[in-house]
Parts: C-alpha cells; structure tokens; sequence
C-alpha cells in the first residue's frame, strides 16, 4: 500500500509550541493594517454588552470570552497599548504574550462565525467582523491559521478553486450533467455551456456542487434554459468562494478575486452571476471592487436576482403544488445581513412551494447557522460548532417545517450537520432545487 | 473523539469524526465508523463498491473523487449515493472510506 504522508505539525502543535519571543513583528503586522474604520472601532467600544445577546455563541454557551465586545477588546488591548496614539507603544505597555496569541487564536477563529450580528446590533455601528478577520490575519501571519481552513486556502492557491478540481474534471462534468439533463428532461436543447463567448453572463459555482452535489448545478442549467438566458461557464475559473475573506488576507482574496474577472475578460462577458454561497457574494459582489482597486463597472448578481427576474417577467413559471411540504428558509449572513440579498429567495420560494413559514427572527436579524466564518473547515472548533448550532436548530424546530431552504451550500452542510446531531428530522434543500423542481414547461 | 474497535484498539478521529491518521484504516474500521458515525448497522455490497472505490481513488490521486467518477465507475445514480450515506458523499462516504476531511465547504 502506498503511503499516506502525516500530516506537518497540527494547529493545536504550533499554538503550544508558539517560540518564546516578543511578538514585535505581530503587532507591527496589526499596526500595518488597521485602516480609519477599525481604529475608529477600536477606539469607541463603550462595552455596552448589547452585543452578548446578539451572538449565538454567547446565546449557547453563556461563557464571558464568546461576547463580542470581549473578543473585540482582545485586539483593543494592544491596538491602545501598542500602536495608537503617537503610534508608540506606551512605556512598560505589555506587548503581545504566547498566552495572549493562544487566547487571540481561541476566540476570534473558534468563538466567530463573522456573521455580523453583533455588528447590527452596536451601539456604536462598529463594524466587528471586519476588525475580527483583521485579528485573524494578525494569527495568520504567525502560520497560526486553524489547519483545514490553511489546507482550503493552499487548496484555492495551488489548484484554482477550493477543492482541488482538475480543469478536466470539471469540464467532464458539466458534460456528463448535460447528458443527464438530456436524457432526463428530453430536451435536446438543454445545456451546460462551457467557454460560450460574448454570452449574457458568466455563472460562479461553489466547488461542492462539482465535487459532490451537483443537482444544483442541473437546477441552474433547467431555470436558465426555461428562462431563454444566455449564460456559460468557464473551463479556466468556476470558484465562487474565496476563502482568503476568512483569514483577512486582502493580497490572497484580490487574487482569487481577480480569477472570475479574467475569465469573464476573456469571454468578453460583463456580467458575473453568482451560485447560492454566502460569502462568495460578499466577496465578490461587495469587497472584490476594494481589493483589486477596480471601479464598480460590471454587474455583479446572485443567482437569485435572476430567477426573481425571470419570474417577474413572466419567463418562468413555477407550479407550488410540486412541493407540496411546508418549508422555511434560513437566511446566510453573508448573503442577507452583510450582502443586502434579501427579498429574492422568499419571492421565488412563495412562486414554488406549497407552504412557506418564516423563521423568527429572519432577515438581516437572523442568526448565523454557525457554520460561517470558515468554522466549517475548522475541525478543531467542530463540537462548538455544532453546539452554538443549538440556536438555529430551534429556531428551524419552532416552525415545525419539514423542509429547511437556505440558498448557500455552506450553510446547506452546516444545517445538514445539525439535521443530523440535534435529530430535526427535515429535509435540507437549496432554493434553486425547490425552484428547479416546481419548473412548468414554457406556454404554447 | 476517538473510536474504539471491539478488539479494544483506539483510532484518533478528528472533532468532525474524520480519522487522524488515514494508514489506520481497514475494513473493520470502516464497519465501526459506519455504525458510529452514519448509523448505519451493517454495510452492504453497494456500500462497499462505493467505499472501496473511494479509497483506491484516494491512494492514487490523494483526494476524493468526484462524484461523476463515483457515479460511473460503481454504476449508481447520484439518489443511489445519497440513500446509501445520508450524510452525503464527503461526511458519509469519504469518511468511511478513511479519508481526511475534504477541503472547502464540507
């Protein structure tokens, strides 16, 4: 049997065994990034507390480190002894210790999901997460990134998409969808458009739905062809996540972003739609115009506003009694707290399902799945996060709904996890599969 | 976590229940994760194409396969896969057939 490389030195390996210096160079890194925001946050936390409340790790586990204003004051303390100011650290002002980088690393990769809730519900509308991620990118460039999260990023560097997909294996697949689609809907016309030149819009997918969940994939392909939509993919970037958004690394996440950008360039296509993933919105609809510097001048859209488009304008119609079971929606973070997707998926869910119930709270007062910020690939945190996952499974057994939409895959599997460890018994689909199941042929 | 087998052997899995180390694995390791981790009692022939599948797949080319080589190569449709292993192909199958966690949103 061949062998299986060990894996190099584990997260937990590289936290205890931080080397015994002063963390000069870390704090140097913090200084170098805090931009006006962050350190206006940084300066104006009056600790309040309202933001204990708001946050579903607090909610589950009641413990002083999980409120946000305690995680934020972690960065507060040496951003004031350290950096403010004259910008000269204060003298006899402690700098950063090897218990206070195992504390740093503990609470703002393993107690936060960057949801934003927290930030909504500020006093001070500071902006948290964004100051969060900042923290992480503090760890990161201390080689402190939790390992599954490091191994996706690696993943993302070294292969194109977060999954390590062969640009074979993702064309031999958007062959073999098509083929299924064709014998399934008997419609020869169907397709999965591969590097279509000049077409109306470029469609992002997360990697998951290639790998290992690809009716949503055939879901997009049957609504836009009902629709009459011009769309394609690209053989050379399909990645709609970016996952350098999680670390903070603005260099990495300007490249990643800058993948879709060039495909679309080279297919002179100027209008980017994006898949149902959360953070891939944010990022590329919302911060990819500030890392690459580049002027808003292309659209970018959720697959959802083109299908509520279709759908108002009459180009597609959906038949509810297709699912004909009562379904509520969980609203991704990223997508409807921090991306402003908001409407769209409640519009297209009352088109295509016999029942639809809100969760409460919903929209940009939700609260996370507990699978955000990365925490999915952070088997270190796993029984964390599954257990501030308790909030949400509540909220989904309140509705008693049988069935759970979310259109973002991450979410999809963090729900799936908490389907299964909290026993809810539902059903967890993706919007566009509900839609793509309630699909009626075109009239005439 | 870890998993005990019933010769009282330990084998170190992660906290989403994948193994540590994937030289450990065996078929009786796999039955025991499948009853441990999946619910799932006794594993049948259908189970075990797909595992064994995964498995050689992983040997030669270090990752998962996707789940169109999944599909052809045991002659199982995507609903025959996801029947067999609730948790789906990632957290149910690629976990029984002794892989690390995959990368990305799984």
């Amino acid at each position: 049997m061949p062998e299986i490389p060990m894996r190099k030195r584990t997260w937990a390996e590289r936290l205890e065994d931080l080397p015994p210096r002063n963390f000069k160079a870390a704090i140097q890194t913090l200084a170098d990034i805090i931009d006006t925001p962050s350190a206006d946050g940084l300066e104006s936390c009056v600790r309040c507390g309202l933001c204990a409340e708001s946050c579903h790790y607090f909610l589950d586990d009641r413990d002083l480190r999980s409120v946000p204003a305690y995680k934020l004051n972690l960065i507060i303390r040496i951003f004031r002894r350290q950096i403010a100011g004259a910008g000269r650290p204060r003298r006899g002002a402690p700098g950063l210790s090897a218990a206070a980088i195992r504390e740093w690393a503990d609470a703002l990769y393993g107690r936060c999901t960057l949801c934003g809730r927290c930030m909504v519900n500020c006093t001070m509308g500071i902006r948290i997460p964004s100051i969060i991620r900042k923290g992480r990118a503090v760890l990161a460039s201390l080689g402190l990134v939790p390992d599954g999260l490091d191994s996706t990023l690696a993943t993302a560097r070294e292969t194109g998409n977060n999954m390590g997909i062969t640009r074979e294996d993702w064309m031999e697949t958007a062959a073999w969808l098509e083929e299924d689609l064709r014998t399934e809907t008997s419609d020869l016309r169907i397709r999965m458009p591969m590097d279509a030149a000049g077409a109306d819009f470029l469609y992002a997918v997360n990697p998951r739905e290639p790998k290992f969940y690809p009716l949503t994939l055939t879901a997009a392909a049957k609504l836009f062809h009902a629709a009459g939509r011009s769309w394609t993919l690209s053989s050379h970037a399909f990645d709609v996540t970016n996952y350098a958004y999680f670390v903070g690394d603005d260099a990495l996440a300007a490249r990643f972003a800058s993948r879709l950008r060039e495909a679309m360039d080279a297919l002179n296509i100027k209008t980017l739609v994006l898949s149902e993933c959360g953070h891939g919105f944010a990022s590329n609809r919302w911060e990819a115009a500030s890392w690459l510097a580049e002027k808003l001048d292309r659209e970018v859209k959720s697959v959802l506003e083109i299908v509520a488009e279709d759908l108002r304008a009459g180009r597609i119609r959906l038949d509810p009694d297709r699912n004909p079971k009562t379904v509520t929606l969980h609203d991704p973070c990223q997508l409807v707290r921090m991306g402003g997707i908001i409407e769209e998926q409640r519009e297209i869910l009352r088109h295509c399902v016999r029942r639809f119930v809100e969760m409460t709270p919903n929209r940009k007062d939700n609260y996370c799945c507990g699978g955000g910020g990365g925490q999915l690939s952070m088997s270190e945190f796993a029984a964390r996060r599954k257990s501030a996952g308790r909030i949400k499974a509540a909220q989904i057994a309140r509705t008693e709904a049988q069935v759970v939409a979310s259109p973002c895959h991450n979410c999809l599997d963090q729900l799936a996890d908490i389907n299964k460890h909290y026993r809810l018994g539902v059903e967890i689909k993706s919007v566009l599969e509900l839609a793509a199941e309630a699909l009626l042929p075109p009239q005439g | 976590m870890t998993l005990v087998l019933s010769d009282g052997k330990v084998i170190g899995l992660n906290e989403d229940g994948f193994m540590n180390r994937p030289g450990e694995w065996d078929r009786i390791v796999a039955a025991a994760l499948a009853k441990d981790q999946e619910g799932i009692e006794s594993l049948s022939q259908e189970h075990w194409a797909v595992i064994e599948f995964i498995r050689a797949y992983y040997l030669d080319h270090g990752q998962a396969p996707m789940v169109r080589n999944l599909c052809q190569s045991t002659r199982s449709t995507l609903r025959k896969i996801y029947e067999l292993f609730p948790s789906g192909p990632a957290k149910g199958a690629c976990k029984l057939a002794g892989l690390p966690k995959p990368d990305g949103c799984v």
